[in-house]
């Protein structure tokens, strides 16, 4: 038995060092923003900030000298998010529900439709939606990167729900018609409370899938006041050239949603993942 | 139909169509139809001055002749090959050892392996400029660390040197891409029946057989999702690139997202933009057939 602990020990040990080793990026990133500007100059960096400047984030809050302020790319990240998770649930809750819940013909080509879209590059939209939102007049709207946005959500979201509404007992949902409720009340009130999880990890997945994008904004929208942040820190590396430390206190603070979702919601991410990816 | 279903499987069906329509027209205006109009727009010289005057000409297979004679295009295809078999390869290694010693039961295993996939949801801009100042020939702590080793004399130029480009951004990638594999894997392992171990143990089999003839039979399934998968997610690359070196320097670093990127958004043709999505498009689809194949029997019953 004390061998199986020593070993134990010894396992936990390396798997700290692995997992130490590997997230050395993120620290990276975080000590390179606290650091004075002759010490991210420095030939040989520093492991550790020799003064902690915290003045890196406050500039780029009084917008010293970047072309875009940085609260307007903050807010237009937070709309562009938030409206492309709103229309990916809106419509793929419903979706994912309606694959796994109802007998009907034309199940299969459906799916292989939303299997294939999820595996698509946006290169090859790119062009065509251009085009197509100038027509429309959507370039320059957020409604643009919304829609956009949206479409990589909404395949992975479904593939992600459709088992977990496939384990959620259609017998409760009888109940409920016979108690009053429609079918749709029913799936409303009573079979999306059961599977609140696979709701969270769907909202968790359509926020950062439209968080982290670059590509559409930079596409259809020109205007500087319509960028998310993103694209912020792209211009940033332009106007700052390599003022790393400056970069890095940007890049934090685009990262930091991020990491608090992950943080919090680990559990649904990471089962998420492998529900989306493996099935999808 | 008519007779085919009774009134109540007629409401079924009505029902779920309902739910599943709204998704789906979405997901046919908004890519299913891009997609056809992408190999319209191919064949016709639309530039930005033809859109803009409303006019533009049919034109035949002239933006696929444009683009095929011009040298960036094959250094773009095979920079992304390059890039996608390299990066598979890495990340498939490094994710599996990662799988097999994530997979031994021990307390911190689980928190520690599912720490390590934020690297797989941070915005790939933020991750380029990180690893664009990581590997920085001045003040980067790549090349500290390998001078302290002794394993470069002088700083290695990465990304702006033509012959290294290419791999400081395949090292940017595999690190984004090693927990997809790792998770996709351990998932694989964790329904390998411990028994088939102890006895292939008994029957005195070492580990090294263990892995060959039980451990890598038995995850055949996932072993080929995660490869066919992540050549998908690869070859698509574009933040990655865009950000980091911009396809250069010159056009060293190159790849068939950025190169369509560039013509149709940077020189307003596109057409020629249009013709190398596609090209982009028939190389992931041949893949992507194989893919649904391999999967599509267990996926849909």
């Amino acid at each position: 038995m004390m061998k199986q602990r020593t070993k134990n020990i010894i396992d936990t040990i390396i798997a700290v060092v692995i997992a130490a080793i590997f997230l050395f990026p993120m620290y990276w990133i975080i000590i390179s923003s606290l650091k004075s500007d002759t010490e991210i100059f420095a030939q040989v960096q520093t492991w550790f900030p020799r003064e902690i400047h915290w003045e890196n984030y406050i500039d780029q809050f009084q917008n010293k000298s970047n072309t875009a302020n940085i609260f307007v790319q903050f807010k237009n990240s937070w709309i562009i998010a938030i409206g492309s998770m709103v229309l990916s649930l809106v419509l793929s809750i419903p979706a994912g529900y309606g694959l796994s819940r109802f007998k009907i013909p034309g199940k299969k080509p459906i799916l292989m439709i939303f299997l294939t879209t999820q595996m698509l590059p946006c290169s090859l939209v790119l062009t065509p939606l251009f085009l197509i939102y100038n027509k429309a007049g959507l370039l320059n709207t957020y409604l643009a990167p919304i829609l956009a946005t949206a479409t990589i959500s909404i395949p992975f979201v479904i593939m992600v729900l459709r088992p977990i509404f496939m384990e959620c007992p259609k017998e409760i949902e009888e109940a409920a018609r016979i108690d009053g409720c429609n079918y749709f009340t029913a799936f409303l009130r009573v079979t999306l409370p059961i599977c609140k999880s696979g709701i969270i990890t769907a909202a968790a997945f359509s926020f950062i899938f439209a968080w982290n994008d670059l590509v559409y904004s930079i596409t259809f929208n020109n205007k500087g006041d319509l960028l998310p942040m993103t694209s912020g820190i792209y211009q940033f590396l332009d106007a700052y050239g390599t003022k790393w430390n400056m970069i890095m206190a940007y890049g934090v603070i685009i990262v930091l949603p991020i990491v608090v979702l992950f943080v919090c919601l680990q559990k649904y991410i990471v089962g998420g993942l492998v529900g989306g990816a493996v099935k999808g | 139909m008519g007779s085919k279903y009774s009134r109540n499987s007629r409401r079924e069906i009505r029902n779920g169509y309902a739910y599943i329509m709204p998704a789906l027209i979405f997901m046919v205006a908004m890519i299913g139809f891009p997609i056809l109009y992408n190999f319209y727009i191919s064949f016709f010289d639309m530039t930005a001055q033809s859109v803009g005057m409303g006019h533009a000409e049919f034109i035949g297979l002239k933006n696929y002749e444009a683009i095929f004679s011009d040298p960036t295009m094959w250094k773009a295809i095979k920079n992304t090959f390059f890039y996608t078999i390299f990066c598979i390869v890495f990340q498939f290694i490094i994710g599996f050892a990662f799988a097999m010693f994530f997979s031994k039961k021990f307390k911190a295993a689980r928190y520690l392996k599912g720490l390590m996939v934020i690297s797989y949801m941070l915005p790939m801009t933020v991750v380029g400029l990180m690893f664009k100042f990581m590997l920085s020939p001045t003040n980067g702590v790549i090349n500290d660390i390998l001078m302290n080793l002794h394993l470069v004399k002088a700083p290695v130029e990465w990304l702006l040197n033509e012959r290294t480009v290419i791999w400081g951004l395949i090292i940017a990638n595999t690190w984004v891409g090693i927990p997809f594999n790792m998770l996709l894997l351990s998932t694989g392992l964790d329904n390998v029946p411990q028994d088939v171990y102890e006895s292939a143990s008994i029957d005195g089999a070492n580990s090294v057989q263990r892995f060959f003839y039980i451990t890598v039979p038995m995850i055949k399934q996932s072993i080929l999702s995660v490869l066919i998968l992540g050549f998908v997610y690869t070859f698509k690359v574009f933040d990655l690139v865009y950000v980091t070196t911009g396809g250069g320097p010159v056009d060293a670093s190159e790849v068939l997202s950025t190169y369509s990127y560039r013509l149709s958004f940077k020189t307003y043709y596109f057409g020629q933009g249009a013709a190398v999505a596609n090209v982009l498009f028939l190389c992931l689809f041949v893949v992507a057939l194989v893919y649904l194949k391999l999967i599509g029997k267990d996926e849909v019953s």
